[in-house]
């Protein structure tokens, strides 16, 4: 593949009630990632948002986002899934050879909108949305209870995980500041609220408000903006069968297939030994195991072996992943930041030391029907 | 940011209800539910049984005749999968007192599973591989609803 190269990037501090209008928290991504790169708005070619109908209550909401987002007299264009598959789009326009620089900006803002309702519009009309039985909160607790029985894992396996994830969390200053929690227990974990049974409320990437912004450019031009870039070295994209019934919950063949794309382009060929540093976007805490031994970090069942605090055997969200904050159409879009981040050496505070070549996955769907991954590396 | 939080809500302004069309598959596996029926479809490669019923088979990627390769199953099936949630999807907000018990249940003869309450039972009770029947609606409208749910057998 063709390099193309991260040259900026900005994400606003994350809030579970922002309480400043999306559009000012839009113009601040956007214009953040223009500014860092030393750019002006001239040299936007292209510009790929992500946003929702649904969560904007609005449609064709992009056209609202002309002036904020960077789309006034641009070539623009939306994805309506997560900021990571945006991102592909990116880096596609980018690949067309007709775009000097791309921006890629995602979010929206929960404490507005009633997330899981609007959620329950990915459910099938004419079957399921109808009792809505099945929606986003249910089938966590179906995802979490079928890893435990296939592998025997324990409650305590991913209580860990949350509590890694809150801790990384205290660490980086955009978390949400409820996700923030460097006393955290494997007890407080297990011991607050059902969310869906055995989920529990501290083991969920909780909604917020928030948006991000990225910068892509080509080679030559990358190397003229930046002495720093973030190569794009593989992606790959797939997805699982809609209906839960059909699928395995406690694996994700979609993550295993985009996950053997990226690498073969990449040509990484032993993924939990080359890879110094993951940032994985986890609904909820077990879909961090599920995730990681898809891509190959850990045999199947084995998540909760590897060492994947900062500076571990193989560094595993942190920012403290999605549980760090989880504005919709914006998460898989700050995990390839976050990672952009650990390879320029600016993730201060939670920084991995000689973080070479990283992964940022994004996802859609229900019990994350649909993955990407990207393989990014530093470095010129 | 400001203190207070301004805000224009969107209360009955727009109102947009949409009618879908189950299609033709889902509208015959309909009418059995509502004579008190599960039927489902066989894949014509691969001879996975889906409930519901559906077109096309994505591992294969075959069309499924509709003509054809119907399987008329039992009202019985087993648990595999359960969870528990206090939440009823529309109000986050309000947690409710009662316990929602939900299961993932694969009709005897099928190999997808579908998502009903579990009735009945105590969530203590709940084991994976459980056999359970479903708990038939007095009266049947021909759609999901006509299922209750599953009761242990
Ligand atoms: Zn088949």
């Amino acid at each position: 593949m063709e390099k193309v190269g991260i040259v900026g990037y900005y994400q606003v501090k994350m809030y579970s009630d922002a309480n400043y209008g999306r559009y000012e928290m839009i113009f601040e991504a956007v214009r953040g990632a223009i500014d860092m790169a030393g750019l002006k708005k001239k040299d936007i070619s292209t510009v790929i948002s992500c946003t929702n109908d649904y969560y904007d209550g609005r449609t064709i909401s992009n056209c609202f986002t002309v002036e904020v987002g960077g789309g006034y007299m641009a070539d623009e264009s939306k994805v309506e899934m997560d900021g990571a598959h945006a991102v592909l789009y990116g880096l596609m326009r980018i690949l067309s050879g007709n775009h000097k620089l791309a921006v890629i900006w995602g979010g929206s803002m929960p404490s507005c909108f009633p997330y899981h309702s609007t959620r329950l519009y990915e459910t099938d009309p004419t079957w399921e949305r109808q009792l809505a039985y099945v929606n986003d909160i249910t089938s966590a607790g179906f995802q979490m209870r079928s890893y435990m029985e296939k592998y025997g894992a324990s409650a305590e396996d991913i209580a860990k995980v949350a509590v890694k994830n809150h801790k990384n969390a205290a660490k980086n200053p955009l978390a949400v500041a409820e996700a923030q929690n460097s006393n955290i227990t494997i007890e407080d974990v297990l011991n607050s609220d059902i969310y869906a049974d055995p989920v529990t409320e501290l083991m969920v990437a909780q909604p917020c408000d928030g948006v991000a912004a990225l910068l892509l450019a080509p080679e030559r031009q990358a190397l003229k903006i930046t002495d720093n870039p973030v190569w794009i070295t593989g992606v790959g994209y797939s997805q699982d069968a809609y209906y839960l019934g059909d699928r395995n919950l406690y694996e994700s063949k979609s993550m295993e297939m985009a996950g053997k794309i990226a690498f073969e382009s990449a040509g990484i060929k032993n993924p939990q030994k080359e890879i110094d540093v993951a940032e994985l976007f986890e609904s909820n805490a077990h879909e961090e195991l599920i995730l990681s031994e898809a891509l190959g970090f850990a045999d199947k069942g084995k998540g909760a072996t590897i060492n994947s605090d900062i500076n571990g055997e193989l560094s595993i969200n942190p920012s403290g992943g999605a549980i760090s904050g989880n504005p919709p159409c914006a998460t898989g879009l700050i995990r390839i930041i976050e990672a952009a981040k650990q390879l320029r050496g600016e993730a201060h505070g939670y920084q991995v030391n000689n973080a070479k070549k990283a992964v940022a996955s994004g996802q859609i769907g229900m019990c994350a029907q649909n993955n990407i991954v990207f393989v990014l590396e530093g470095g010129n | 940011m400001s203190e207070d939080k301004v805000i224009v809500a969107n209360r009955g302004l727009v109102r947009a209800d949409f009618n879908f069309w189950v299609g033709r598959y889902l509208d015959k596996f309909y009418d059995n539910l509502e004579n008190k029926k599960v039927i489902g479809n066989k894949c014509t490669k691969c001879g996975a049984v889906f409930v519901p019923p559906r077109k096309v088979c994505g591992e294969c990627n075959v069309v499924i005749p509709l003509e054809e390769n119907w399987v008329d199953l039992p009202d019985t099936g087993t648990v595999v999968n359960y969870t528990i949630t206090p939440y009823r999807i529309n109000d986050r907000t309000l947690r409710k007192a009662k316990n929602l018990l939900l299961g993932m249940v694969q009709i005897d003869g099928s190999n997808t599973s579908i998502v009903y309450r579990l009735l009945d039972l105590e969530p203590s009770e709940v084991k994976i591989g459980m056999k359970v029947k479903i708990d038939w609606a007095e009266k049947p409208k021909g759609d999901p609803s006509d299922i209750k749910g599953f009761v242990k057998v």
